[in-house]
């Protein structure tokens, strides 16, 4: 991005996000102490805050979890998306308070370091029922650090978005730590079998909603292996297959590629955003230009290449149309080289 | 016990380093790496800071390398593409 950086792209949209998130975790948190202090007379404040703030977290992170397929399933629900980070960020300060809390309360009485005393005042590591369930929220609680630190587009850009993804992908790994670190920390507590039926509903949720959207988008990259012609253009589709301002998206050399029809002409461009390699292919045409449906960045159909003063560029792909068949070479041209559209 | 201490201390090493590092590159470094990041804000140069204390031997590299701009992303359609090719052979 030649567009300097700035702290935090603010809108209405975001404002309005980041409200409703704030208000619903004091909501929570509000409730989750005061039906607490009733129900445990005995429970300290310290307590009810550890278990509001880790429950709470692990509440949030079901539901960021849930966006991604729930979306692709839902378009409807891509203004969920849009701000997805700040709802990342939020649940790790959540996580980060249950783990300093706990810390506090926990492992800084004695003259250890308290992270040290984590990692050594139970070694039973031999023992289900005793297992040492704190370094393993230690571990995920790096993890959501890392990411959280991650978050601005500063590091899309320099870590490149698909090294970005491949680090932001280690949530999956923290969501098993933290699945762990309470179902082990709740065979010791005796508290609170409920939470263990709760998170267990979460769980199918998450994995079933990542199963289908995943079952949906294999068969979408079954339509790999088209034919190539002899001059070497591949017929992907016919015209009257794509819908105006839409696109038709096929796998062309190992990617797909997004094919959009409008003002009467054809365009190929790849399907992945430079942002965060969104599907470009699922955009419509807006104001000229093919929107990316994850955060809106934009790029003109025929040479994939963002409008000034933006310098975002994707490759492109030569395109005819042939008898009203859609025909497109699958060697990709360097990002954002114009390409004269083919006119229906 | 000896190696938890001995993690701990590394670890806590290893983020010192990255704190003194962070506060010369989000003032000062990280607009020789990143022309998009020259002019922008204070809020922006903290919000990144934690990151860079973490990454921060990545960023390091870069800018003793002297790099200007962040790398080109990879991608089956960016690796392939028609000028890559040409240059290639
Ligand atoms: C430094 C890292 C962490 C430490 C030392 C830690 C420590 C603890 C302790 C001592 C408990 C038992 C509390 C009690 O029964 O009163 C607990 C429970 C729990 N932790 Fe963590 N934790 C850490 C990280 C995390 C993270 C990253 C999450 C993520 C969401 C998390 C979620 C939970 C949940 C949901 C519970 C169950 C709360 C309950 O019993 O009601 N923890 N943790
Ligand atoms: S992925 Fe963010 S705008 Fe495309």
């Amino acid at each position: 991005m030649s567009q300097a950086y700035a702290s935090v792209g603010w809108n209405r949209q975001k404002k309005l996000y980041d409200l409703v998130m704030l208000a619903s975790v004091s909501v929570y948190l509000a409730l989750f102490v005061g039906i607490g202090a009733i129900v445990h007379p005995n429970a300290t404040v310290e307590t009810l805050l550890i278990r509001g703030f880790g429950t709470g977290a692990l509440l949030m992170l079901h539901v960021i979890l849930s966006i991604g397929p729930l979306c692709r399933l839902a378009p409807r629900l891509l203004p969920l998306l849009y701000n997805r980070r700040h709802f990342g960020v939020a649940m790790f300060l959540m996580a980060l308070a249950h783990g300093a809390f706990s810390l506090v309360q926990f492992h800084a009485l004695g003259d250890l370091n308290p992270l040290v005393s984590v990692l050594v005042s139970n070694t039973r590591y031999d023992s289900l029922s005793n297992f040492p369930f704190q370094p393993l929220g230690l571990i995920a609680l790096l993890i959501l650090f890392l990411m959280a630190a991650t978050s601005h587009d500063f590091w899309l850009a320099n870590l490149t978005a698909p090294v970005w993804k491949r680090l932001h992908m280690l949530v999956y790994v923290a969501y098993g730590l933290i699945v762990a670190h309470v179902v082990l920390g709740v065979l010791q507590a005796e508290t609170n079998r409920l939470l263990v039926m709760i998170l267990g509903t979460g769980m199918v949720v998450v994995l079933g909603l990542h199963l289908i959207a995943g079952w949906r988008e294999r068969k979408l990259d079954g339509t790999a292996d088209l034919p190539i012609s002899a001059n070497g253009f591949v017929d992907v589709c016919g015209v009257e297959d794509i819908e105006a301002n839409c696109a038709k998206v096929v796998t062309l050399t190992g990617e797909r590629v997004a094919v959009f029809k409008y003002d009467g002409k054809v365009s190929a461009l790849s399907n992945v955003c430079q942002h965060q390699n969104g599907p470009l292919g699922e955009g419509r045409i807006i104001d000229g230009c093919v929107t990316c449906p994850w955060h809106g960045y934009q790029y003109l159909p025929d040479s994939g290449a963002s409008p000034p003063p933006f310098a975002e560029k994707v490759p492109t792909f030569n395109v005819k149309v042939v008898n009203g068949r859609v025909l497109i070479d699958p060697k990709p041209n360097a990002p954002g080289t114009r390409i004269e559209p083919a006119k229906i | 016990m000896v190696v938890a201490q001995w993690m701990v201390n590394l670890a806590m090493a290893y983020a010192a380093l990255g704190v003194a590092f962070a506060i010369a590159f989000v003032f000062y470094g990280v607009g020789k790496i990143d022309p998009a990041a020259k002019d922008a804000p204070l809020t922006f140069r903290l919000l990144i800071f934690p990151g860079v204390a973490a990454l921060w031997p990545l960023l390091l590299k870069r800018w003793l390398n002297g790099q200007t701009l962040p790398p080109a992303e990879q991608n089956a359609h960016r690796n392939s593409d028609k000028s890559v090719k040409e240059a290639k052979s």
